[in-house]
């Protein structure tokens, strides 16, 4: 067995290391939308925060015929839009484009790999990228195997053992949706696992990018003050909400074919559950983060079809008025059916059976036209045993805690406290972190975070294939119950509201409201 | 106002804490945008130069402004003037940035002046006003003497020292180390420097030298190395030369030559050059060359600052294998433009303990006040010390 190369001395204890071995990152996919609105963005202010490489390059690949002049003129105009750093740094994109270039080709056809190969040979003379690829797979699902099939067969792909000896390694990203039900996303697994060996698999999420995601596990487990209550004894129910204010923006075709369980709950709201419910992991690394993750899913009790219509609300949104403006209701969109039966809100009850979440139930609900724009975790805590203070308005409200993914990225904890006075008074108030107001509001985006993670082959914000079938195999029998009840019309809610009258029911069955966040 | 009228240090803190409550009690006037209070930390710059402590508040003020637009602190902004009769100045402000999604984020920040025998006071001065329960950075512009009371009444209350030698010498910074490392480990405040925060993209070239995997043994076979700084013949290499050079030593095994070490082969050859004729700041780093080699592969690296350009380098490696053709790389890198709010900034981002600086003032104290005077090249006057090489390095 050959031996593990010695590390660089150099590197040891270099504190401003954030950047990965030299390579090339090659995005199928570059005429995309999210080539223009977050990949490129994304490199560019890495390469402004002098994050990239020295040896470094990006190719597009692409159906349309460009060169590589107008294929950077283009991404010079994508970048000055969509950078959260404006204006654009002359000098930064002056460096960044000389690594920048296009190869025209379709997945389909060998000759693509063939070209795309002898480009790469190239740059890895002229920039110095030493035969590391980073493949990121920005196309549709349909895609990704000939991609993948592609890419091995033109010989691409480096054994995942070269890059423990210091040869060159081969990595690739894959964009969400990874498949559309359980059996097509273990297919898609297969089919990566023939060429790509798991280690070399990077499945993104870009949720887990975020700032304050990761901030919940430094929230949990860096601090000692939440972990013991973290739990059945006293924690009431969990609310986990992830609401838009728009509607589906021109993609009414892909919505057709996915509605807001498989776009949205069976990727980023499992995940946020999964992060809030998880043990803590031997380490960072990352399949010590992903096994317990993985263990959260394999305790979450499957929903009989007889249950589904119990616990899970579908909805989807007529017209209305979202920030002081008329909508069209979801029907009324274009490329939309005028009899569409696609959920555009879901809300669901999920239980999580072991021995911390035994009997708390996870309300989770996600939707389009809410009536505003927010993605939270909320802890409900247990109301008090005991009432000592008599409180004129009915009550005391029990402890939240608010883990504000977007916007205004933060934590905030409710408690009870007196009010100033001769009388005692109780008023529910919040301690209220914000991150924009702690640390400044120019916080890397998601994407930033995660290509430099996948390029430096760290893999624990990324989910592992175990994961993502779990994923499904939970929503599947969801989806499964509405097809076996011939999938009838979901019950409309007003653009600009909460969602049908029908996700409150949920709640108040249980004797329970949902948040207005 | 006279000094009979001047108010007593009391009477000053008392009225900067009304200035402070008022900026938060006082509503926003119609048309104002509302304000929320921000503080990460104590953020404590004291401007300790002898004779020039208003010059360098002055200097310090636009610094510390743009630094709390990112990082919302109480900054208390000293100078401190020995001579003198006994007063102190102050004065408070609200630094505020606009907020995403409207409303503005503020920090305060306080000015004080001290007089006479004030200065010996200024630590409960600072005390009084610190904000409980966040960090205190302190920013200490001047010399270090540890045993000086009114550095180190201050330092004791601080979690982490930054100082600034990229005008001088690293021998305060040394002095802070050695401070630092008497104290328990409980209470032991991690410390900065804005020369060596200045390094960071030089450090991370001179590692891509050996990033390659078949490059990376000959790390340990560098037989020369060369520092170009801006500087006049003659003039001692400044501190981000120094801490460079002190840093490759522990990374790569470095120290001085012992007598007995006369004809040991594993030698390392520092060579130092003085460019007048650049236009940079004064003791800044224009170039630094390794050079070495082992089993027939010859290497050459080098990272130059461009000529007119701040924040432009060229890095070079150039690789000969047997005598052959030599494989040369070449990229075009953005150095971090020196400007000293970003590098405090950066230097308040990096973790609070950093052993790689440590080590590095350690080893540049080995020098023991050596001065390491840069020569002209090209006329075999460059200085040029020699060091040895320990072995492999450690991993």
């Amino acid at each position: 067995m050959a031996e593990p190369l010695p590390p660089n001395p150099l590197r040891r204890g270099l504190v401003e290391d954030r950047s990965s071995d030299a390579c090339a990152v090659v995005i199928f996919g570059a005429s995309g939308d999210l080539t223009r609105r977050k990949l490129m963005p994304a490199l560019y202010n890495l390469a402004w925060a002098r994050s990239l490489p020295g040896g470094f390059a990006v190719v597009g690949v692409a159906r349309r015929d460009k060169t590589d002049d107008s294929f950077r003129a283009e991404m010079k105009e994508a970048v000055a839009a969509f950078s959260r750093r404006k204006p654009l740094d002359a000098a930064v994109w002056a460096d960044f484009e000389r690594g920048i270039r296009y190869v025209r080709g379709q997945a389909s056809e060998a000759t693509t790999y063939d070209t795309l190969r002898a480009h790469l040979e190239r740059i890895d003379a002229e920039r110095g990228t030493r035969g590391n690829r980073l493949f990121y797979l920005a196309v549709p699902p349909a895609e990704f195997g000939p991609i993948v099939q592609g890419l091995r067969a033109a010989g691409l792909v480096a054994p995942a053992v070269d890059e423990k000896t210091g040869g060159a390694w081969t990595r690739v990203v894959f964009e969400k949706p990874f498949g559309h039900d359980l059996e097509s996303a273990r297919a898609l697994n297969d089919a990566v696992a023939s060429a790509f060996a798991e280690s070399q698999v990077f499945r993104i999420d870009h949720y887990l990018g975020k700032e304050t995601v990761q901030n919940l596990l430094v929230f949990r487990f860096a601090n000692s003050l939440f972990e013991p209550i973290w739990g059945r004894e006293h924690v009431d129910h969990v609310q986990i909400t992830v609401a838009e204010d728009i509607g589906v923006e021109g993609r009414g075709r892909f919505y057709e074919q996915t509605g807001v369980t498989r776009d949205i709950v069976e990727n980023h709201a499992m995940q946020l559950l999964c992060l809030t419910a998880m043990e803590p992991p031997v380490s960072l690394a990352a399949d010590a983060v992903r096994d317990e993750k993985v263990k959260v899913l394999r305790s979450l009790r499957p929903m009989e079809r007889s249950e589904v219509a119990r616990h899970v609300v579908r909805g989807q949104y007529g017209p209305g008025v979202v920030r002081a403006e008329k909508v069209p209701g979801y029907r009324e969109e274009p490329d939309v059916s005028p009899g569409s039966r696609v959920e555009t809100f879901v809300a669901m009850k999920c239980l999580v059976d072991n021995w911390r979440w035994s009997g708390v139930p996870f309300y989770v609900r996600a939707g389009k036209r809410l009536a505003r724009r927010v993605t939270e975790i909320a802890v409900c805590f247990r109301e008090i045993p005991h009432a000592l203070f008599h409180t004129q308005d009915g009550g005391i409200t029990a402890n939240t805690l608010a883990v504000r993914i977007q916007p205004d990225e933060g934590i905030a904890l409710r408690f009870i406290s007196k009010e100033p006075g001769q009388q005692t008074i109780l008023r529910d108030v919040a301690m209220d972190f914000r991150y924009g107001a702690a640390f400044g509001s120019n916080t890397p985006e998601a994407y930033e975070r995660l290509l430099l993670d996948a390029m430096r082959g760290e893999a624990t914000l990324f989910t592992r294939h175990d994961e993502v079938e779990a994923q499904w195999a939970y929503v599947d029998r969801v989806l499964g119950a509405w097809a076996a009840d011939g999938n009838p019309p979901p019950p409309t809610y007003a653009a600009g509201s909460w969602g049908p009258e029908q996700a409150d029911d949920l709640l108040a069955r249980d004797g329970r409201r949902w948040r207005k966040p | 106002m006279t000094a009979a009228q001047a108010e007593r240090p009391g009477e000053v803190l008392e009225r900067v804490e009304a200035e402070l409550r008022a900026l938060w009690s006082t509503p926003p006037a119609p048309g104002e945008l509302p304000r929320a209070r921000a503080c990460t930390m104590n953020l404590v710059v004291v401007a300790a130069t002898p004779g020039a402590g208003r010059a360098r508040v002055d200097e310090w003020v636009p610094v510390v402004d743009e630094v709390l637009l990112g990082l919302p602190a109480r900054a208390i902004v000293v100078g401190i003037e020995p001579g003198g009769e006994p007063a102190l100045e102050a004065g408070t402000t609200a630094v505020c940035t606009p907020q995403e999604g409207g409303g503005l984020v503020c920090s305060e920040r306080i000015t004080l002046f001290a007089r006479g025998d004030v200065c010996a006071r200024l630590h409960s001065c600072v005390a009084a006003l610190c904000t409980s329960d966040v960090p205190t950075v302190l920013v200490w512009l001047g010399p270090v003497h540890a045993d000086e009371p009114a550095f180190g009444a201050i330092a004791r209350d601080a979690s982490r020292i930054v100082l600034d030698s990229r005008r001088g010498p690293v021998d305060g910074l040394t002095s802070l180390v050695y401070w630092s490392r008497a104290r328990s480990e409980l209470d032991r405040p991690g410390i900065g420097d804005l020369a060596w925060t200045c390094l960071a993209p030089w450090q991370e070239m001179c590692a891509r030298m050996f990033d390659e995997p078949g490059l990376r043994a000959l790390a340990a076979h560098v037989t020369r190395l060369t520092l170009r700084q801006a500087s006049g013949a003659g003039v001692p290499l400044g501190a981000e030369g120094a801490l460079l050079m002190a840093w490759l030593a522990t990374r790569l095994g470095w120290r001085l030559p012992a007598p007995r070490d006369a004809a040991s082969p594993a030698q390392v050859e520092v060579v130092l050059v003085a460019d007048p004729a650049a236009v940079a700041s004064p003791g800044a780093l224009l170039a630094v060359r390794l050079e070495g080699g082992a089993n027939g592969v010859a290497f050459r690296g080098e990272i130059v600052r461009e000529p007119g350009h701040v924040d432009a380098a060229t890095w070079r490696l150039e690789v000969t294998r047997d005598g052959g053709e030599p494989r040369r790389l070449e990229q075009h890198v953005r150095l971090r433009a020196d400007e000293t709010a970003g590098l405090l900034e950066r230097t308040l981002h990096r973790p609070t303990h950093d052993p790689a600086l440590a080590d590095a003032a350690a080893w540049a104290d080995e020098l023991e006040g050596e001065e390491l005077a840069c020569g002209l090249e090209g006329d075999n006057v460059a200085t040029v010390r020699r060091l040895v090489r320990e072995g492999t390095p450690t991993p």
